[in-house]
């Protein structure tokens, strides 16, 4: 199934996919025009101040073809595949010659190492193509001790945006990019009522493409380009598949995707932060500044990386519910290990409520290096089918 | 496996002291002990190794520190069965071993059972069921496992959180005694005094215990106590050539000490193993009379396969005379004027914990010093197989050791699954690198 024709005949499917596609496009038109670009590393970096100071967000995000010539130098073997390759990037100059700054938030503990890295490559050997760095230390476990240290916390790195855009950010220019974001995240959120809803008429790769978009272009264009696709997808076929919720890691780009709906399935839902996690919970434009910030990016869905057993059984459960899938998948690259920890607890409670689950682990990115992937796949969707067909 | 193959310990040290045994001897006696006030209905308390346990210490609430439990049920051939238990649940068995043991263990129906002869099957009978399970935030796996562990074991989960390091001066180890407001942001000792007053609290809710700020002040002060007798048996150590005692020594007589820190007989055990090394030295005793190379050892002990470090002292005279366990107490602990503000020293303690040892530059510049200080001839540095929290900034401590003359080795090990240890291949490992890289740099360097 992958992309489908109809999808590829809109004009605003196709202009989130030329942005998708060529990801350094719109950085390179913004600088240009003498504008800042800040380079993501780790899905909480609030765009919302980025944008607030007049520079453009864009994910930092990994090339699978790339030799890693810096990254095996400097990280040991137990980093996941793709921060390494993400690594080699910010390293070996890619990015010093894309964005001014990079902002890292402590999303995983494996990201929080590639910041004390860089930390240290700058102190030793200054030379490297680094630029310059910020670091948000969230913290994510939820009490009132620890929402007012993010306060702190979200306070200093607002200080640091302001420094590279060389402006104070007021608090009306975080309202407009709040009200900004929240109608992005609005978009995909009707968006997704066509993939949840009792009729799923967009795929799995093609809402990851109407998604994903959004890392590498400016907001703005994007909602429009989201609404249109909205409006053209109502009239796209209905996909008749079983359905399916993806669990695990970050897919940066659509190609486990294509091959998982190849074999007849269909991603209804994700839980992963390239795709439905983007745009959970609004920036509450009632709360004063700071706390609408930390509120948005503290307590929205858990993450698969920063919470407990407990939290990620529920997690999982409510949007497998909300996306109204029937079986899911759990799919993590090797040495990307927190998830596996919750599998067990999560695989029971799923197939204690009749959704089926099939478990994928330590596998390598990128995906053609896996072997024999299409078949158990194959043989996944062929037991969902017919159980389907048996009734 | 190579078990059957490895070779019995060389050293005479591993005999020598006394407060190594009587160390093993006060364990076992304190763990039965704990067994007794668990089966008698107190609270018991299992806690990850960086929270900090000065708060139970001082409200009297039995504990076990989880790395000390791996270590002994890792010590007592225990992890084949168990990471087999953690496979059967549908866990992964080749990830955290190191934190994952405990759990593993509260899988085993037979853990607090005996055997025909009455023996336990259990690990010195089993670990009692905690009513407290206690970590910290330092790594994405670990408060999975603990409230795995916790549920089952019917016990309060509680994790406190971490934060990262904004300032890092180079010299911690100077600052960290009497200056830690230079040494630490500001708002992250106050977030970590929060985090002790939430903890506080939660234990007083749980077990009907008042916290008395009195007695931390009190047990604070005999941890200064415990951890300065260690910095002057580090630095006696340092000084000798050649050395009195072995890592084979230190590590137990410290490490077994350093989980019962706060205690009375902590603190004048930690005495007794200065002064018993002290007359060795003044008596001038080596423990390995030919010593040649003193080697420095990074990384989590080898719990399974102690007498590692022993190999290489009659074939080459190289020690092993450097561990981070006498070190870090040496280096890490000491908190003084605590009468000030008792929680806040224990907050400029135990925020810094695991930054000392896994955060660059801190680790790196500790570890230059030390073998400095140490007069290390060669560095052995086991990079940990399958823990992220120990994953440490490994390219900088070799290039940082290297940069001052030191040779590193560096080599991918458990510390406590046995089934991934090959005792053959990695004494080949350090043969070599003695030959090729230990030996070449110190003829090259004074001459020898």
């Amino acid at each position: 199934m992958s992309i489908r024709e109809c999808a590829l005949q809109s004009k605003a499917f196709a202009a989130l996919k030329d942005a998708y596609d060529n990801r350094e496009t719109a950085a390179a038109k913004w600088r240009a025009e003498g504008k800042k670009v800040i380079g993501e590393l780790g899905c909480d970096v609030p765009d919302e101040y980025i944008i607030a100071a007049g520079m453009l967000p864009i994910h930092v995000y990994a090339d699978p073809d790339r030799p890693l010539a810096e990254t095996n130098k400097y990280l040991e073997y137990a980093f996941d595949p793709v921060v390494r390759a993400q690594f080699e990037k910010i390293v070996d100059g890619t990015y010093n010659s894309q964005i001014d700054a990079l902002a890292i938030s402590n999303s995983t503990d494996v990201i929080i190492r590639i910041f004390l890295y860089l930390r240290e490559l700058k102190r030793v050997e200054p030379e490297k193509p680094v630029p310059p760095i910020a670091f948000i230390d969230w913290l994510f476990t939820r009490n009132r001790m620890h929402q007012v240290r993010n306060e702190l916390t979200l306070s200093l790195f607002k200080q640091t945006v302001e420094e590279w855009a060389g402006r104070e950010i007021s608090d009306e220019d975080l309202t407009a990019a709040a009200k900004i974001c929240n109608a992005d995240r609005q978009a995909l959120r009707e968006m997704a009522k066509l993939r949840h809803g009792d009729e799923v008429r967009i795929s799995g790769s093609e809402a990851l493409v109407i998604i994903g978009s959004a890392f590498f272009m400016e907001r703005e264009a994007h909602t429009e380009l989201v609404k249109q696709v909205t409006e053209d997808a109502k009239t796209w076929p209905v996909i008749d598949a079983p359905r399916v919720f993806f669990t695990g890691s970050n897919q940066e780009d659509t190609a486990l995707y294509d091959l998982i709906e190849d074999q007849g399935l269909v991603i209804v839902g994700e839980d992963h932060d390239w795709g439905d996690r983007y745009y959970d919970r609004d920036y509450n434009l009632s709360y004063t500044p700071i706390c609408a910030i930390v509120d948005r990016y503290m307590l929205r869905e858990f993450s698969s990386k920063k919470a407990f057993v407990s939290q990620r059984v529920d997690a999982l459960n409510r949007e497998v519910d909300a996306a109204g899938a029937k079986a899911v998948v759990f799919y993590t690259n090797k040495y990307e290990e927190a998830a596996s920890w919750d599998y067990p607890s999560q695989k029971q409670s799923l197939e204690g409520r009749g959704i089926a689950t099939a478990g994928f682990f330590q596998m390598h990115w990128p995906i053609q290096n896996n072997e024999n992937l299409a078949d158990r796949l194959a043989e996944f969707a062929g037991s969902l089918k017919g159980g389907a067909e048996n009734g | 496996m190579a078990d059957e193959k490895r070779p019995e310990s060389k050293s005479s040290a591993v005999k020598k002291l006394k407060a190594t045994a009587a160390a093993s001897v006060y364990q076992k006696q304190w763990f039965a002990g704990l067994k007794a006030r668990v089966d008698a209905g107190e609270d018991f308390g299992y806690l990850n190794a960086d929270v900090p346990m000065e708060v139970l210490c001082a409200m009297d609430i039995p504990y076990v520190v989880n790395q000390w439990w791996a270590a002994i049920c890792g010590a007592k051939r225990m992890t084949r069965k168990y990471f087999g238990l953690l496979r059967d649940a549908g866990y992964r068995d080749d990830l955290c071993s190191y934190c994952a043991t405990a759990f593993a263990e509260s899988l085993d129906p037979d853990d607090h059972k005996v055997d025909a002869d009455g023996k336990p099957l259990g690990p010195w009978g089993g670990l009692p069921d905690p009513t407290l399970a206690i970590t910290r935030l330092t790594c994405d796996c670990q408060s999975k496992i603990f409230e795995l562990f916790a549920k089952n074991h019917g016990a309060s989960f509680y994790a406190m959180e971490n934060t990262v390091a904004r300032k890092v001066p180079l010299k911690w180890f100077e600052l960290a005694p009497d200056r830690w407001e230079e040494l630490y942001d500001t708002d992250r000792i106050d977030a970590g005094v929060e985090e002790l007053k939430e903890l506080i609290r939660f234990l007083e809710m749980k077990t009907g215990k008042m916290f008395d700020i009195n007695r931390l002040e009190y047990v604070m002060n005999l941890i200064n106590e415990q951890e300065g007798w260690y910095r002057k048996t580090r630095d006696l150590i340092a000084a000798c050539h050649p050395v009195p005692v072995t890592v084979v020594d230190t590590i137990n007589a410290v490490m077994q000490a350093q989980w019962q820190r706060g205690s009375e007989w902590a603190a004048v055990h930690a005495k007794s193993l200065y002064e018993e090394v002290k007359a060795l030295a003044d008596a001038g005793v080596a423990a390995v009379p030919n010593e040649k190379y003193r080697l420095m050892w990074i990384g989590r002990g080898i719990w399974h396969d102690f007498s590692f470090y022993q190999r290489f002292e009659q074939k080459y005279g190289a020690v092993f005379v450097w561990t981070m366990y006498l070190a870090m107490g040496a280096d890490a602990y000491i908190r003084n004027h605590v009468e000030k503000d008792p929680l806040r020293a224990l907050a400029a303690r135990y925020i810094g914990m695991e930054d000392f040892l896994h955060m660059p530059p801190w680790n790196n510049t500790w570890y230059v010093q030390q073998a400095a200080q140490n007069d290390i001839d060669g560095v052995v540095y086991m990079v940990p197989e399958n823990c992220m929290q120990a994953v440490e900034g490994s390219y900088f401590i070799k290039k940082a050791l290297e940069d001052a003359g030191i040779p590193v080795l560096t080599f991918n090990a458990d510390p406590v699954d046995a089934r991934k240890w090959n005792a053959d291949s990695m004494t080949g490992l350090v043969d070599e690198f003695i030959e090729t890289r230990v030996i070449p740099t110190r003829v090259k360097r004074k001459g020898e």
